[in-house]
């Protein structure tokens, strides 16, 4: 089971969603959504600067548009693996399947790519097998189709 | 996470008489240890707090297709809404062209009005010019003719008075010395005859011509 996880999305509805279907699927226990991806920045930003982790998630989903956002979710992940420290395992949760914005994400540091439809928890259950190699830096990238 | 005796007692009796269940992902943290009754009551509230949880997620998942559906809609609307306006736009730009246009037309018309009117004017003006022309060179055509009908009558008067004249001396020149006068007594009262109707003819045929030349005139 993961331990924490931060859903960085600007839709929410898939709020609820991922979070139902992350406690169905036994997931994790901590969960926390915000719907701005300069809010996740900011977090990552105090953690990194003041060293205090104690609230830091384990495991980051960001959305690739984050509307209302000054940047996108790529540029998040970015931020976070090159200015703030990494130390989390982060990826993309799309409903886009576009093969250049997934060699961007990898460029960015994305561990993974998980494809936002109605029928997400296949994806999440498959994705939770595959956390434990994420966290060891041991798995390639890869798409949830 | 363990749950002291008291708390576990409220918690059942809570669910035994009111039916209430703890929920959350924090039934995933208590530990029953070895109270069976305890383990049951977290198993129900387990199953309960799943069913709830699916529920809630297929009805979400309900709305969010919903949602996306109409968010769909909305943008094709809005579309719409747009191509309306632009359309509505350029009514408007076509209405104000065809003021416009409209606007010079009537100006035009109005220029084409304000020409035809000098025009007739003008026609006016060059049909009494023709007139004036035509009844100038009537009147000079006329006057010519009448200055030819003048000097021929002229002439043939004085041809006639010439005649008379010579005639008439011859006449008189034998009867004063005395010559046989009967050829020529003869001969002047025919010319004189000859002479005095010619000079009629001429005289009528001059009042003639003046009296069809002030008809035509009337």
């Amino acid at each position: 089971m993961i331990e924490s996880i931060l859903l960085v999305d600007d839709e929410d509805l898939f709020h609820l969603v991922f979070e139902d279907a992350c406690s169905l699927l036994d997931i994790t226990l901590s969960l926390e959504a915000i719907n701005s991806a300069d809010e996740a920045e900011k977090r990552f930003k105090k953690w990194f600067e003041t060293g205090d982790i104690a609230d830091k998630p384990k495991c980051v989903f960001v959305d690739l548009n984050i509307i209302g956002s000054s940047f996108d979710g790529i540029e998040l992940i970015r931020r976070i693996n090159f200015m703030y420290g990494n130390h989390v395992v982060i990826g993309i949760i799309s409903s886009s399947n576009e093969a250049e914005e997934q060699a961007k994400a990898v460029q960015a540091g994305a561990q993974f790519w998980i494809i936002k439809s109605d029928d997400i928890e296949p994806r999440l259950e498959e994705f939770r097998k595959d956390y434990s190699a994420y966290e060891s830096r041991t798995a390639s990238f890869k798409v949830y189709k | 996470m363990i749950v002291g005796k008291v708390t576990k007692e409220q918690l059942l009796t809570v669910y035994k008489t009111k039916n209430i269940c703890l929920e959350g992902n924090i039934l995933k943290l208590i530990d029953p240890e070895d109270d069976v009754e305890f383990a049951e009551y977290l198993k129900a509230c387990s199953e309960r707090d799943k069913e709830n949880r699916r529920k809630r997620l297929e009805i979400t998942k309900r709305i969010q297709t919903q949602n996306t559906e109409l968010t769909s809609a909305q943008e094709q609307n809005e579309k719409l809404m747009q191509e309306l306006q632009a359309s509505l736009d350029e009514m408007e730009v076509s209405k104000a062209q065809i003021e416009c246009q409209n606007k010079e037309l009537l100006e035009w018309k109005e220029e084409n009005e304000k020409m035809d009117e000098e025009l007739r004017e003008a026609l006016r003006v060059a049909e009494n010019a023709k007139i004036a022309a035509e009844s100038d060179l009537d009147l000079m055509q006329k006057r010519t003719q009448f200055e030819l009908i003048n000097n021929i009558v002229k002439v043939a008067l004085y041809i006639i008075l010439g005649v008379g004249a010579v005639t008439t001396g011859m006449f008189i020149f034998a009867m004063a010395i005395g010559y046989d006068t009967t050829i020529i007594s003869s001969a002047w009262s025919n010319m004189f005859g000859i002479l005095l109707t010619n000079s009629f003819s001429i005289v009528g045929t001059i009042m003639g011509v003046k009296y069809a030349s002030e008809k035509g005139n009337s």
